[in-house]
């Protein structure tokens, strides 16, 4: 196992979004927007690192028949901390993801990376895991965001794009739909697609 | 009954000891944030409360608040069906003259539960404007509430009657505002937040 392989396997071959499918209810939830989808992917990353370093330096220590609750108690302060320095110091950011903060605890990614990889493996191999992980979480959550955002508001990251004062100066009706929850399911769908069929091309 | 089951006493103390260590070690560690971060929200959440009174009650200077205790019983007096949605409210004074109030209030009634929005409301009865502080509403429809273009409307209309939703634009001189197309449920759940306000201005500046 080497550090770049840990590091570039969750961006692509295994995106834990477009291939694993894992955390599937934050991604539908909160990419109506470019800056909520990059938001919540940093803040999941951040998290996803810290819980595979903790818990890989702690693999000795913790006895198998407790790992579970061990695994939980550890990412449930992680996300904690990280849910009070957002408050205090990115309100404006901590007010656009809300309800969905503390509800990393429960995103399978994380749990998932702890039992399949930061328990079996070395410190510096699980925060590579963590930081490929995330990266990729982030890159699939922000290409959503960005999809929705600009079918649904005809704006990315708050710029506006389409419209009387847009960068493209048309007359441009949002389609509402996409930042809804069946454009959530559309736009996956979609991606997972063509994901898949470019895929089964190459091989 | 399983009597013949031996459990293994020392194993379960050590393994739950474990626990207990770990998770103390994580309670400390949430405790240091905590210090460490408490304060600075604090003062955050004062900042924007005090941003936003001012921007709804732009003539004042100075806020004074009305004790919570007295402001509670008027929120039962005039009826108000779930007086806990009735928050605070301060007089806003200018060189200690009264120029107006600010009451925030918390409907229940929005499309995503409870929108928490602030009223400024001048000394002769007319509002000065809303501010919508949080809420859950759906992007894109009910959450462009908090734009200038549905919440200006509110600007300028009595205080001293109900101010009513219409869904087309309403007539000139009428206390309606017109609703956010797809969002009738949030506009009713401003509006009443707005029509709490209003009452508790009416028994205010009695």
């Amino acid at each position: 196992m080497n550090f770049g392989k840990n590091l570039t396997r969750g961006i692509i071959r295994e995106n834990p979004i477009f291939v694993l499918l894992l955390g599937m209810c934050p991604t539908l939830a909160v990419t109506t927007s470019a800056i909520n989808g990059m938001g919540m992917g940093l803040a999941t990353m951040a998290v996803l690192i810290g819980s595979n370093v903790v818990i890989s330096a702690m693999r000795k220590i913790i006895p198998d028949n407790i790992r579970i609750p061990a695994f939980v108690v550890i990412i449930a302060s992680f996300v904690t901390i990280i849910g009070m320095l957002m408050k205090a110091y990115v309100p404006a950011l901590d007010a656009a993801l809300g309800i969905f903060i503390p509800l990393i605890v429960v995103n399978c990614i994380i749990l998932a990376r702890a039992e399949a990889f930061a328990f079996g493996n070395g410190v510096a191999d699980s925060f590579a895991d963590g930081l490929g992980m995330g990266l990729g979480f982030t890159v699939a959550l922000t290409i959503l965001g960005s999809i929705r955002e600009i079918l649904g508001a005809g704006s990315i990251f708050g710029n506006v794009i389409f419209g009387i004062d847009g960068l493209i100066k048309v007359a441009y009706e949002p389609v509402i739909i996409m930042i809804l929850p069946p454009g959530a399911f559309l736009t996956l769908g979609l991606l997972i697609g063509l994901i898949n069929w470019k895929s089964k091309k190459k091989a | 009954m399983a009597n013949n089951v031996k459990i293994d006493w020392k194993n379960v103390f050590k393994l739950g000891f474990i626990l207990l260590a770990i998770s103390a070690v994580a309670a400390c560690l949430l405790a240091l944030t905590n210090y460490a971060t408490a304060g600075t929200i604090v003062q955050l959440n004062e900042q924007t409360n005090k941003a936003a009174r001012q921007e709804v009650l732009s003539e004042a200077t100075d806020f004074e608040q009305i004790p919570p205790e007295d402001l509670a019983k008027i929120a039962t007096e005039i009826g108000i069906e779930n007086p806990g949605e009735v928050v605070e409210a301060f007089i806003g004074t200018n060189g200690g003259a009264v120029v107006g109030y600010t009451v925030k209030t918390a409907p229940t009634s929005g499309y995503a539960g409870e929108i928490q929005m602030l009223t400024g409301i001048s000394a002769d009865g007319l509002i000065t404007g809303i501010s919508i502080l949080k809420n859950n509403e759906t992007p894109g429809l009910g959450a462009n509430a908090v734009l200038p273009a549905f919440r200006d409307q509110y600007k300028e209309k009595s205080a001293l009657k109900e101010v009513t939703v219409v869904k087309t634009t309403p007539e000139t001189g009428s206390n309606a505002i017109q609703a956010i197309t797809g969002a009738t449920i949030t506009s009713r759940a401003v509006t009443s937040g707005v029509n709490m306000a209003n009452q508790v201005y009416q028994t205010l500046s009695k």
